[in-house]
């Protein structure tokens, strides 16, 4: 009997086939950013995304310099990001696209088709974690730069001064890597959540619960939420409102890289898990 | 039954009336949202606001308790407008979670899997299936919503010892307009959304963030453009504010809005809605290619 010519198995896991994988997961990443960017389907994320900057857009255009001031519109944007983006748009956005990933290729009854080509599903589940955030990143990121530019061009030179030779290019920074941590975090939950739940949208109902409540929990709850991660990169601080206002519970202040480093090992161990629940995944369309 | 065969003749046994062939999707509606574990969770849950309220109104109103429990003053707090309003934003806040779970459950698996047809095929018309539909998604919301409310209320007139419900009618009349208008909201947008988007994992979803992502679109465009008209596109806001007016509670939202503009602004969203279920719900197959 002659002898294959491609690797052993054992061959296979002494030297794994990282080209052949990168090959593989370039090509699922692009067909999912496709998916996921440019088509009609996908209309809702960019009005998600791009509702503040229509509103500034308008205002803007509305030339009401003369009411307004640098450090007012400052603590605008802050708003915008941290109670629009980061409590809603994000989330709401990242929980349609990230769900859509696997289990609305069980809903279209197409999933089997990946699972049947000669893709590991590690490698399947990555390179659509990477698509989902790629258009994540590319929407709310390029939103957030268009809002910061309306936001403060209107003001002419003095706007050029606070970003150049002020904190406004920081804060542009800070905002965005804010943004770029949130899509990573509640996408990498959304997609494992997509993978247990038939319905996710409880699931990631009562994770927006957890959310919206952190701040009231203790602090070592604190730590099993994004929000509180990402609370602590903000560059510029928003005070609570209302009754929350009452209850919060002020932990002592973390630094940057300890905040993005606790962000980044949260969004591996869920990643791992969900690698884990891949290998094992069954698919019954009768039930779906 | 072959053409040729003269056999067939008309069905001459007692007809449904008309009036009441909606009350026949209503209780199949019902059956099938309620063969779910998770509304049995979500209904449950939605009275544990009511059990804590029924808590408090038994310690205000039984001096043996307040002394068993230690406390000084006469009075631990008052059952009044406040009171029942924090209940009724409760009970309707739950209620929303119910609804998005319930709405989806009656419409879409009759959307996506071209059912519709076939319903309407039999002597029901459009509006015969939307409001057997909608008379179902209501009367599950009425038992958290308005049904507790009144009870509660009822409870407090009985256990108070002055003729309390007699003086407080108005709270009552607040609490029954406040949620049967919310439940009507509510049932219109879950349905509306439901038939848009037809699967119910999405249209869970969607019914949540079409009222939480168009209040943080008002709260930006209160904040940009410097106006309070913005809260018009808030439910939450606007939904407390209609609250607050109705039961005459004293204020616990900063925002201000008419009256007048903020009925106009639902009975918009509630036409929005019809215009949607009358654009979605017909007897239509869509063949995928």
């Amino acid at each position: 009997m002659p002898r294959q010519n491609g690797p052993t198995l054992r061959e296979r896991r002494v030297h794994p086939p990282w080209g052949l994988w990168w090959i593989q997961g370039r090509r699922l990443v692009r067909i999912e950013v496709r998916r996921n960017l440019f088509s009609w389907k996908a209309g809702w994320i960019y009005v998600l995304a791009f509702t503040p900057t229509l509103i500034l857009a308008i205002h803007a255009g509305m030339d009401a310099r003369s009411a307004r001031d640098i450090e007012g519109d400052t603590e605008v944007l802050a708003r915008i990001v941290q109670l629009f983006y980061l409590r809603l748009a994000i989330f709401f956005g990242c929980l349609g696209i990230f769900s859509r990933l696997i289990r609305g290729e069980m809903i279209e009854r197409s999933l089997h088709f990946f699972l049947l080509s000669p893709v590991r599903r590690e490698v399947l589940l990555l390179a659509k974690f990477v698509a989902g955030s790629i258009s994540a990143l590319l929407l709310f990121e390029s939103a957030i730069v268009a809002d910061f530019a309306l936001l403060y061009l209107p003001f002419g030179g003095m706007a050029w001064t606070y970003i150049l030779n002020g904190p406004g290019l920081g804060q542009l920074a800070a905002y965005l890597g804010v943004a770029a941590l949130a899509c990573l975090g509640y996408g990498s939950v959304f997609l494992l959540l997509s993978m247990i739940f038939r319905n996710p949208t409880p699931a990631a109902m009562v994770f927006l619960l957890w959310e919206t409540i952190n701040p009231v929990l203790p602090s070592l709850l604190q730590k099993l939420s994004i929000a509180s991660y990402l609370r602590h990169l903000m560059p510029v601080a928003i005070a609570p409102e209302g009754f929350f206002a009452l209850l919060t519970v002020e932990t002592e202040p973390t630094a940057a890289w300890t905040a993005t480093l606790g962000l980044l090992l949260l969004i591996l161990a869920v990643l791992v898990y969900a690698c884990f629940r891949m290998r094992t995944l069954e698919i019954r369309y009768t039930t779906e | 039954m072959p053409v040729y065969r003269h056999i067939y003749r008309p069905y001459s046994g007692r007809l449904t009336p008309a009036w009441s062939r909606s009350l026949v999707l209503t209780r199949y509606g019902l059956a099938e949202a309620w063969s779910s574990k998770i509304t049995i969770a979500l209904f449950t849950l939605c009275f544990l606001p009511v059990i804590v309220s029924l808590f408090g109104i038994y310690l205000v109103n039984n001096p043996l308790a307040r002394v068993l429990l230690g406390a000084q003053r006469p009075q631990v707090f008052t059952i009044d407008a406040e009171f029942f309003l924090h209940d009724l934003q409760a009970q309707s806040w739950l209620a929303l979670a119910l609804a998005s779970w319930v709405a989806p459950r009656l419409i879409t698996f009759d959307l996506a899997d071209n059912a519709l047809p076939i319903l309407l095929s039999h002597p029901i018309s459009r509006f015969t299936y939307l409001l057997g539909k909608f008379l179902a998604l209501f009367a599950s919301l009425s038992v958290v919503t308005w049904i507790p409310c009144l009870l509660l209320f009822a409870y407090q007139g009985y256990s108070s010892p002055g003729a309390w419900a007699s003086a407080h009618l108005g709270i009552a009349g607040g609490l029954f307009l406040g949620a049967v208008l919310w439940i009507t909201l509510l049932s219109l947008l879950g349905l509306a959304l439901s038939s848009w988007v037809k699967l119910r994992v999405v249209a869970t979803g969607v019914i949540f963030a079409a009222v939480f992502v168009p209040a943080g679109v008002g709260a930006v465009v209160s904040a940009v453009l410097r106006t309070r008209w913005g809260f018009l596109l808030n439910v939450p806001v606007m939904m407390t504010l209609l609250w607050q007016r109705l039961l005459d509670a004293p204020g616990i939202s900063g925002a201000d809005l008419p009256t007048g503009a903020i009925l106009l602004t639902l009975l918009l969203v509630c036409c929005v809605c019809l215009g949607v279920l009358n654009a979605r719900i017909r007897a239509r197959e869509v063949v995928h290619g």
